[in-house]
């Protein structure tokens, strides 16, 4: 491996079984294979079992930040396990050079009746420090993990912020070459979030090497140099970071359904007939207009249009309002007419939304119109998150 | 401070590949099992520190339940003598200062076994998720074991002082103080035994389930709480069974000489103890090598 480089995963597999009792007596075969010397063969599959991570290729050169992304099961925390030591390939090769140290199972190896100062040696102990690492951090440690008086108190009567924390910063002082993280920087409250990017912002200064598994396109966009998208095992390399995220998103967009469900088109005495939606698929920005021509035997007056909106990868709902709130009344003549509704400038963008639109007759009595509308919001350039807020940025020079 | 950018570029550089230590040769992996076991001394220490501490501090009753077991197991096998239901045979000492101290050396063997065959399953999430080494876990188990041993020994001075006011006259002899050195063996072998057995059971769960009946039968077996049984020769058949069964258990033998050493100063068969003392190291010297070759597989099994 050459100098600068920090580790190098070269054409890498890794196999599972998904029957568990298969898995025992395979388990069996490889370890008296191994115990007697002879090679495990392990990069054939038997039945039961498939490559969770396959044929990956990867070079990281010291001190970079690596984003590590992908959906669930994409095989992300299997590959940080084999950085790790604890899993080995089946095929290929993985060199890494210096001390790992992992922010994985922060407090892993705590025992609960043991105080915060036993523990603090014990899991340092199991997280490779020595002796004189802990000494000397000792203190940096219990300041970290602001645990106050309750540093000779057992574990088991901390609170779990405080357990995460204490478990956070013994790890966060294990001054390793590389630092392994899997989605952790989401624990304890915002101020102690800002101390661990702190921290990890030192440890880059120092030159410390960091791979970084995450969902959350945030942390990922705002610290890593470069990403690497795994997807069903296989991995791509994105050098912009923009690109690697949203290639990320489309990964759920793929799904997308467009069929409009028509729930109710009509009621007593009211019909929709010819409902034309303007466009499924939606630039940055862009709005959606509906237009439905409706007969009547009687005048309908002050009906309720409710619109809610959700993001279909997100149950929380993402807008919900109806004509009142916009202060309009809606009043339906007798005979034919045509309602039309304009929704946006939307600014929710690379995703897939759904737009329901429903209508009441007064006071809720009757619903009359539910359609639920797939809508494709296609996704900004240079831009991650769920909204894209228009924003203008002007530079005026000093006088 | 993180290491300096001077010796990040002399860093060593690990290699993971699939039968990696099969490519390296065996003598290359006993200098590997010796390093990782110095390199991890203050590790294995802290964990023992870890179960001990939470043993102790876990049950107000720590240390009596440690001496509780032994004395019902003696003070059965007592009552059972005194009322002629089995025959102990003869010996010098006074039969409970025998048995007490006959089973504090076997629990050493069998709590340890117990300990170091459950270690790695218990050790679960740690195992899946931190990188460090298997073997202090496996090795650190033997920590509570010898503790309890530590205490049985107080019980086992205590039997003498009561027995010694009763008449019992004892002399130490030059024996004593080797008898905690003849306990190695009888370590090794347990030690080697729990490797194997931890790795099986961090596969198979029944192991550890099976191993607690198991040393139980293996204790009635094993000359523990009564003499070697003396058989003359014409009795035949299963008479002579549990004679030469007694032969051939190096556990006879590892268990009864520390035994012999401390009550009379000098063991009875020393050939026996020493054809058991290097079987118990080459058991163990297998376990250990065994041990490494495969951990690297107990991860993706726990």
């Amino acid at each position: 491996m050459r100098d600068g480089r920090a580790i190098s995963i070269e054409r890498v597999s890794k196999k599972f079984c998904r029957s568990l009792r298969r898995s025992m007596i395979y388990g069996l075969g490889d370890v008296t294979r191994n115990a007697f010397g002879i090679r495990s063969r392990s990069e054939v599959l038997r039945p039961e079992e498939f490559w969770a991570v396959d044929d990956v290729s990867l070079e990281i050169e010291r001190g970079e930040t690596v984003g590590l992304i992908g959906p669930n099961g994409s095989g992300k925390t299997t590959l940080l396990r084999m950085l790790n030591g604890i899993f080995w390939p089946d095929r290929g090769e993985i060199q890494v050079r210096g001390r790992v140290g992992a922010l994985i199972a922060v407090g892993a190896g705590f025992h609960p009746l043991l105080t915060g100062r036993e523990n603090i040696y014990i899991n340092a102990a199991i997280l490779g420090m020595s002796r004189s690492d802990v000494d000397r951090n000792f203190d940096a440690i219990v300041e970290f993990a602001d645990i106050g008086d309750f540093l000779d108190t057992p574990v088991k009567h901390y609170s779990s912020g405080m357990y995460v924390r204490l478990g956070f910063a013994v790890a966060a002082y294990s001054e390793p070459d590389i630092m392994l993280v899997d989605e952790v920087l989401a624990v304890g409250d915002r101020g102690f979030q800002v101390k661990c990017f702190k921290r990890m912002g030192e440890l880059r200064e120092a030159g410390t090497t960091f791979v970084v598994v995450s969902h959350n396109m945030h942390t990922v966009a705002g610290f890593v140099d470069w990403v690497a998208l795994l997807h069903d095992g296989k991995l791509e390399r994105f050098d912009n970071v923009f690109d690697g995220v949203q290639s990320y998103s489309r990964l759920f967009l793929g799904d997308g359904d467009e069929t409009i469900e028509k729930l109710t088109s009509g009621g007593q005495g009211v019909e929709f007939r010819d409902v034309t939606v303007s466009s499924q698929k939606l630039k940055p920005g862009g709005s959606f207009s509906l237009s439905m021509s409706c007969e009547s035997r009687e005048a309908l007056e002050d009906v309720e249009v409710d619109i809610a909106i959700y993001d279909t990868r997100d149950p929380d709902l993402y807008h919900q309002a109806t004509n009142s709130a916009f202060g309009q009344r809606v009043d339906l003549p007798a005979g034919k007419s045509s309602l039309e509704v304009e929704i946006g400038p939307f600014q929710l963008h690379g995703s897939f939304a759904k737009v329901a639109v429903a209508i009441w007759t007064r006071g809720r009595k009757e619903s009359i119109f539910w359609w639920r509308i797939p809508l494709e919001l296609l996704e900004a350039p240079h831009a991650a998150g769920k909204n894209l807020v228009p924003t203008s940025f002007r530079v005026k020079a000093a006088e | 401070m993180p290491p300096s950018d001077e010796s990040r570029q002399s860093a060593e550089v690990v290699v993971y590949r699939p039968d990696n230590s099969l490519r390296r040769g065996y003598f290359s992996l006993w200098g590997d099992i010796v390093r990782e076991l110095v390199r991890n001394r203050w590790l294995t220490v802290q964990l023992v520190k870890r179960d001990v501490g939470a043993f102790y501090k876990q049950s107000l009753l720590g240390i009596v339940w440690v001496v509780l077991i032994p004395l019902i197991t003696v003070g059965t096998f007592v009552l059972l003598r005194s009322s002629g239901v089995v025959a102990v045979g003869t010996m010098s000492a006074p039969y409970p200062i025998f048995a007490v101290l006959g089973v504090a050396v076997w629990q050493l063997f069998a709590q340890g076994l117990v300990a170091g065959a459950s270690s790695l399953a218990m050790g679960g999430d740690m195992l899946t998720r931190i990188n460090f080494s298997k073997k202090s876990l496996v090795i650190a188990a033997m920590g509570r074991t010898i503790v309890s041993f530590a205490v049985l020994v107080v019980l086992v001075a205590a039997c003498f002082v009561f027995y010694g006011f009763r008449g019992y006259d004892y002399t130490p002899t030059l024996g004593l103080a080797l008898a905690p050195l003849s306990l190695i063996p009888l370590l090794l072998l347990t030690l080697g035994l729990a490797f194997y057995l931890a790795l099986l059971n961090s596969i198979v769960r029944d192991i550890a389930t099976m191993l607690s009946v198991l040393v139980t039968f293996l204790m009635l077996l094993t000359p523990v709480l009564y003499e070697r049984p003396v058989v003359s020769n014409d009795a035949g058949g299963i008479a002579s069974a549990l004679s030469a069964i007694t032969e051939y258990n190096p556990l006879y033998y590892l268990v009864s000489a520390p035994r012999e050493l401390v009550l009379s100063g000098q063991v009875a068969d020393v050939g026996g103890y020493l054809i058991a003392s290097g079987f118990s190291l080459g058991v163990f010297l297998v376990a250990i090598f065994g041990f490494h070759l495969t951990e690297t597989r107990i991860a993706e099994r726990v």
